[in-house]
């Protein structure tokens, strides 16, 4: 009898943990199809209109777009940065190898309000803030360190000697790269540039920060958004930003495999 | 065909040797002794810090590893995980810009020589590790190396298959009178299929030979040591030539000497007999009477730990289905050629 209550129990908490975690996200899906004019839980009625007011919102729209752009600017020089990076700190040896790693992924551990206002205190000087560039390279600072991460964890599990053998078998370095490193590379890439994009697209914090009032970007937007309205608006969006990091986990899982892309 | 080693960096120091135009030379030695150093440094795939090495007459030292045209096969295989059983062994032709049709051929052929066929469109982690390794010797031969590097090759075998691989190789290098080097620590590996074996320790080389000098020769301590058990007894050289160990008299295999030495046969060469003869022995044979301590079973043979005035030493005799003779206890005389009396005074002892 105990083992069948042990194993009701177990399956029950797993569905109370997996409720906990899930609801809120779950629950923007209703709210966003609200017809009221405030959110509220059950809604009145339904209707798809904060979709379509969303759509004649200008601020959101353009935040959105935004947003992208520099989620992709981000995490094309990301990989271009953290490739040769992890290439370097994993298959050359050289002094000061162990600090350098630690330097790259020591962002990673700072609170990223810190961050924030250290980048804005600098950039302020270069006239950085408010502009496309300055937010580029303040993202950066945060997605190198994941990038950079998942590329070395990645050379590093690589079967042993493969390049060595590649080199014996008369292929010369670049070429060893190009057949033998970087196709056995593409989980931990496709890993990386999801990682780089989602977090890119997700700041917050130094977004704040350096973004200004110029440059619209969708999570500050939404942010200054929730401030002034409480009107299911932002649920519309929420919900569509759950589908697209939806979309892009399913596309990691659907190349590669989900598991293999974050342990391996 | 020639390669010379001037002194290296620590792991290897002040190796050289030379190789024979299809000769298998094993390079044998306990781990971490250098011998993969010395392959890598072959392959180019380590610098050598000093020294020469030579192919055919040119220097290759410091060709990078892509121009030497070396087959390296390795202890892990080392396959393309992505490549298909095809397409890893036609990258060394590919490499080489060979063309399309004559790859297709040439790979067809490798596979078809290391007996693996029907398996061209399958990956790596699809085969047995005794299938990948086919693969990994395909690959190695199918570029025409000049000379076939063998990193360990039997190592990842279950024993079964390691004795079938280890023929199979020796038989497909002399077909292609294929120049290799073949690293081992498996002394019985390196025997059975090495036309000269290197014996290398701590980055030095203790001797070259052929596998019978190996076994019958040792050059130092080491090497008898480390091709098969072997009894270790303590001596004298006295003027007339013999051994005193403890109150015998033992003659080696050498004439003489002065000052300690060191005395070392192998346990089945020595012979077992009921004490009641005695005799000082002959030129020819030793004789030392002993008291069996203890007996040990192992199935081809039985193992007598047997005390002698010099010390302990171990007799092996191979077992037969008639009961044993002996029991703990016994007194009993040995008797072994002098010829099989191994000596080395003690400034070649270490």
């Amino acid at each position: 009898m105990l083992p069948k209550i042990a194993r009701g129990v177990h399956a029950l908490s797993i569905i109370l943990i997996l409720m906990f975690l899930l609801a809120p996200v779950i629950l923007v899906f209703p709210i966003s199809f609200s017809a009221d004019a405030y959110v509220a839980w059950p809604p009145s009625a339904w209707s798809a209109r904060w979709y379509v007011a969303l759509l004649h919102n200008e601020e959101m729209v353009t935040a959105f777009r935004n947003s992208l752009l520099i989620a992709a600017c981000v995490t094309v020089i990301t990989l271009v940065v953290a490739m040769p990076a992890a290439v370097a700190l994993t298959r050359w040896s050289f002094r000061g190898q162990d600090a350098l790693i630690s330097l790259f992924t020591a962002p990673l551990l700072l609170p990223s309000i810190v961050l924030g206002l250290a980048i804005l205190v600098i950039f302020a000087g270069y006239g950085l803030v408010s502009s496309w560039p300055g937010v580029v390279i303040a993202h950066l600072v945060i997605t190198l360190p994941y990038a950079l991460r998942v590329l070395m964890t990645g050379l590093g599990t690589m079967p042993s000697f493969v390049e060595d053998a590649a080199g014996t078998l008369g292929a010369a370095p670049w070429q060893v790269f190009r057949q033998i490193t970087l196709p056995l590379m593409t989980p931990a890439l496709v890993a990386s540039a999801a990682l780089a994009f989602i977090v890119s697209f997700d700041e917050v914090v130094i977004s704040l920060f350096i973004a200004g009032t110029q440059l619209k970007l969708l999570p500050v937007s939404l942010y200054h958004y929730v401030e002034s309205w409480t009107d299911p608006l932002v649920a519309a969006v929420s919900a569509l930003l759950v589908l697209g990091t939806l979309g892009i986990v399913l596309i990691v899982e659907r190349a590669i495999g989900l598991g293999k892309a974050v342990s391996k | 065909m020639e390669k010379r080693y001037g002194s290296f960096a620590p792991s290897v120091a002040d190796l050289s040797f030379s190789l024979g135009q299809g000769e298998l030379l094993g390079l044998l030695g306990p781990s971490g002794c250098g011998k993969t150093t010395t392959l890598r440094m072959i392959s180019g795939l380590v610098q050598a810090t000093s020294g020469t090495i030579r192919v055919g007459g040119q220097d290759v030292t410091h060709l990078p590893t892509y121009r030497r045209n070396m087959g390296v096969m390795f202890q892990s295989y080392a396959l393309f995980p992505h490549m298909t059983i095809a397409e890893n062994v036609a990258f060394g032709l590919q490499m080489r810009k060979v063309r399309k049709p004559d790859i297709a051929t040439r790979v067809a052929s490798a596979l078809a020589m290391v007996r693996l066929d029907g398996v061209a469109d399958r990956k790596p982690r699809e085969l047995s590790g005794g299938q990948q390794q086919r693969v990994a010797l395909a690959r190695a031969l199918v570029v025409e190396p000049d000379i076939l590097l063998l990193d360990e090759p039997l190592s990842n075998l279950d024993a079964k298959l390691r004795d079938n691989m280890r023929n199979e190789i020796r038989e497909i290098q002399q077909r292609l009178r294929m120049t290799t080097v073949f690293v081992t620590h498996d002394q019985t590996e390196a025997m059975a299929i090495c036309d000269r074996i290197v014996v290398m320790n701590r980055g030095k080389l203790e001797q070259i030979g052929t596998p019978l000098d190996i076994y019958e020769r040792p050059a130092t301590p080491m090497v008898a040591e480390f091709v098969g058990r072997i009894n270790r007894l303590e001596g004298q050289w006295r003027n007339d030539g013999a051994i005193a160990v403890g109150d015998s008299l033992i003659r080696a295999n050498a004439n003489g000497g002065t000052g300690r030495v060191l005395i070392m046969i192998r346990p089945h060469r020595i012979d077992l007999a009921a004490a009641g003869e005695p005799g000082a022995g002959s030129p020819e044979e030793n004789m030392v009477a002993g008291t069996i301590r203890h007996i040990t079973y192992v199935g081809d043979t039985l193992q007598y730990a047997v005390a002698t005035a010099g010390g302990l030493l171990q007799v092996e005799k191979a077992t037969s289905s008639a009961t044993d003779p002996f029991q703990p206890g016994d007194s009993v005389a040995l008797r072994w050629k002098t010829r099989d009396t191994l000596s080395f005074s003690s400034e070649a002892t270490g």
